[in-house]
């Protein structure tokens, strides 16, 4: 989209992590996990937190948005997080791709 | 009915469906249609939470509609629920706009609301398409490639027909697109008998007409339109033009308001009681809307003030609130005013419950400067005026919340934590 966006893997990452540290309560019977959505009309990243206790509602609370669509940038800033937290992430809308990197299927 | 005097042109009022809940569900990767999202709002205000916007499947499948409250929401795991992010909401409306002056002249779009439009294609739908369907058709197409989001087209000679059109026929439509002419009128318009389903139709308008023996659209159109104005008032012969498809008004010369005003009203997180807290939240009030005055360069020569009791505060005489308004030498100092508001509460208030405040200025002038007052120390009124000025700019440097009164801080205050609100709800996180 024009211009040199520059983007600092680790500064996301820890964006990122410092929301999802707030929202992350460890309860009982509730399964945390972190959306990651390849948005192609917005040609964005975009991060949830996505919530759910057994039999209640889920909630998607958004975390951050990453403005490219560029994989390797995304790729570092996946690294970066998953040093800070275990929480398992979920890729949606990538279809059959590799990570440029590391050339692992994205999943 | 002779039509042949009337405006014939083409019209299209297009709407985003479901517009906040399909903005989320596309930012997630779902479908708008498929999704079951509902947006929820949990600023203060709200209570435990209201609904927004929820998906059409969200509609279907669980009856949520909007400004449901949190408690009638079914605790449903297929339910995902989200928190709302006005400044998407409006970044988005602008795109759907720019998309929409690529078919019609910059002054023949008319956004209607955060997600209605009105497009004046008269002049230019034969450019895009041999019928108005086939175009209306094209310009869904171009904002669901582009965007991810549906839209609802109504289409009509004139704007009310476009917008009856869109209502009342659009909405249920496979395609999602609805149409009126003047011959359908009749046809389509005059057999509803739920009166308050038509765009314009309060439900108090609807008691009224139904009072008078109207019960449908077909007795509206057949009613003495003469009658209807003296019994009604100008409504009356609005309504009437309305059963009929009529609609006279000039977009492009839209008159601007007589007078104008300023005002801001706000919903309290809960009941407030104690009257040093109500005045607070009227002062904090008071400062936003002079400071947004303040911006115009005007002064105000009237002060208002609107108070709404809480539901268990209802007056003895059953009345719901207050509004009392109060001349003063046009100003445009916060102390001033606030003072102003704070004596015309103090008067009128007699120890209810409150959960709603609006504060209003008008009869505005432009400020030329400060007028002395001489029964004044007149260093005082300078100095007074160069102290709002130095907090308008460092608030329009620094954001709202650069200085603000300590008494913000005092258990009440509603202005630190609705900061960072758009429009009331959450604006979404920053440095996104």
């Amino acid at each position: 989209m024009g211009g040199i966006v520059l983007i600092d893997p680790k500064q996301e990452a820890d964006l990122i992590y410092a929301r999802l540290a707030k929202l992350f309560t460890a309860q009982w019977h509730c399964r945390y996990r972190v959306d990651v959505v390849n948005d192609q009309y917005g040609q964005t990243f975009n991060f949830f937190m996505n919530i759910q206790r057994q039999r209640h509602r889920a909630r998607s609370i958004p975390l951050h948005t990453l403005r490219t669509t560029d994989l390797e940038i995304l790729e570092q800033v996946v690294n970066a997080l998953r040093q800070q937290t275990q929480l398992s992430l979920n890729f949606v809308n990538f279809g059959r791709v590799r990570w440029p990197e590391s050339q692992r299927w994205i999943h | 009915m002779d039509y042949r005097n009337e405006p014939h042109g083409l019209f299209f009022m297009i709407d985003n469906k479901s517009f906040y809940a399909s903005v989320e569900s596309a930012a997630r990767g779902l479908n708008p249609l498929r999704s079951v999202i509902v947006v929820m709002s949990e600023a203060d205000n709200t209570g435990s939470g209201l609904v927004l916007a929820a998906s059409p499947m969200a509609k279907k499948l669980f009856g949520i509609s909007n400004v449901s409250r949190q408690y009638e929401v079914p605790d449903d795991p297929r339910i995902l629920v989200v928190p709302p992010r006005m400044n998407l909401y409006i970044q988005e409306n602008l795109k759907i706009n720019k998309i929409f002056r690529e078919y019609v002249a910059d002054h023949d779009l008319f956004p209607y609301s955060i997600d209605e439009s009105i497009l004046d294609m008269t002049k230019s739908w034969r450019l895009f398409g041999r019928t108005p369907e086939e175009v209306a058709r094209r310009i869904q197409l171009r904002i669901r490639h582009e965007m991810g989001l549906y839209t609802t087209v109504g289409i009509g000679e004139n704007p009310v027909q476009a917008k009856l059109a869109l209502d009342l026929q659009a909405k249920h439509d496979h395609e999602l697109i609805g149409r009126l002419t003047y011959e359908t009128v009749p046809q389509k318009i005059w057999p509803i008998t739920k009166l308050e389903s038509v765009w314009s139709i309060g439900h108090r308008t609807a008691a009224h007409l139904q009072r008078l023996g109207i019960h449908s659209m077909r007795d509206l159109a057949s009613v003495n339109p003469y009658e209807l104005q003296a019994e009604m008032g100008v409504i009356g012969g609005q309504l009437f033009a309305l059963a009929w498809g009529i609609d006279r008004s000039q977009l492009h010369q839209l008159r601007p308001a007589k007078e104008k005003s300023w005002s801001n009203s706000q919903v309290l997180p809960r009941d407030y009681r104690a009257q040093p807290e109500i005045e607070l939240v009227i002062r904090e009030i008071a400062q936003q809307t002079t400071s947004r005055m303040r911006h115009h360069h005007q002064q105000a020569g009237c002060v208002s003030l609107g108070i709404g009791f809480a539901r268990t505060g209802e007056a003895g005489d059953g009345r719901s609130g207050f509004h009392h308004s109060c001349r003063l030498d046009p100003t445009d100092n916060v102390q001033t005013i606030a003072a102003t508001l704070l004596r015309l509460f103090r008067q009128h208030w007699e120890g209810q419950a409150i959960r709603n405040i609006s504060v209003g200025l008008s009869r505005l002038n432009t400020s030329r400067g400060l007028q002395l007052d001489i029964f004044q120390d007149p260093h005082r009124q300078i100095k007074d005026e160069r102290f709002d000025r130095v907090i308008d700019e460092l608030r329009d440097k620094f954001g709202k919340t650069a200085v603000i009164p300590a008494s913000s801080l005092m258990p009440g205050g509603t202005m630190l934590r609705r900061a960072a609100l758009v429009g009331g709800h959450n604006g979404g996180n920053s440095f996104d």
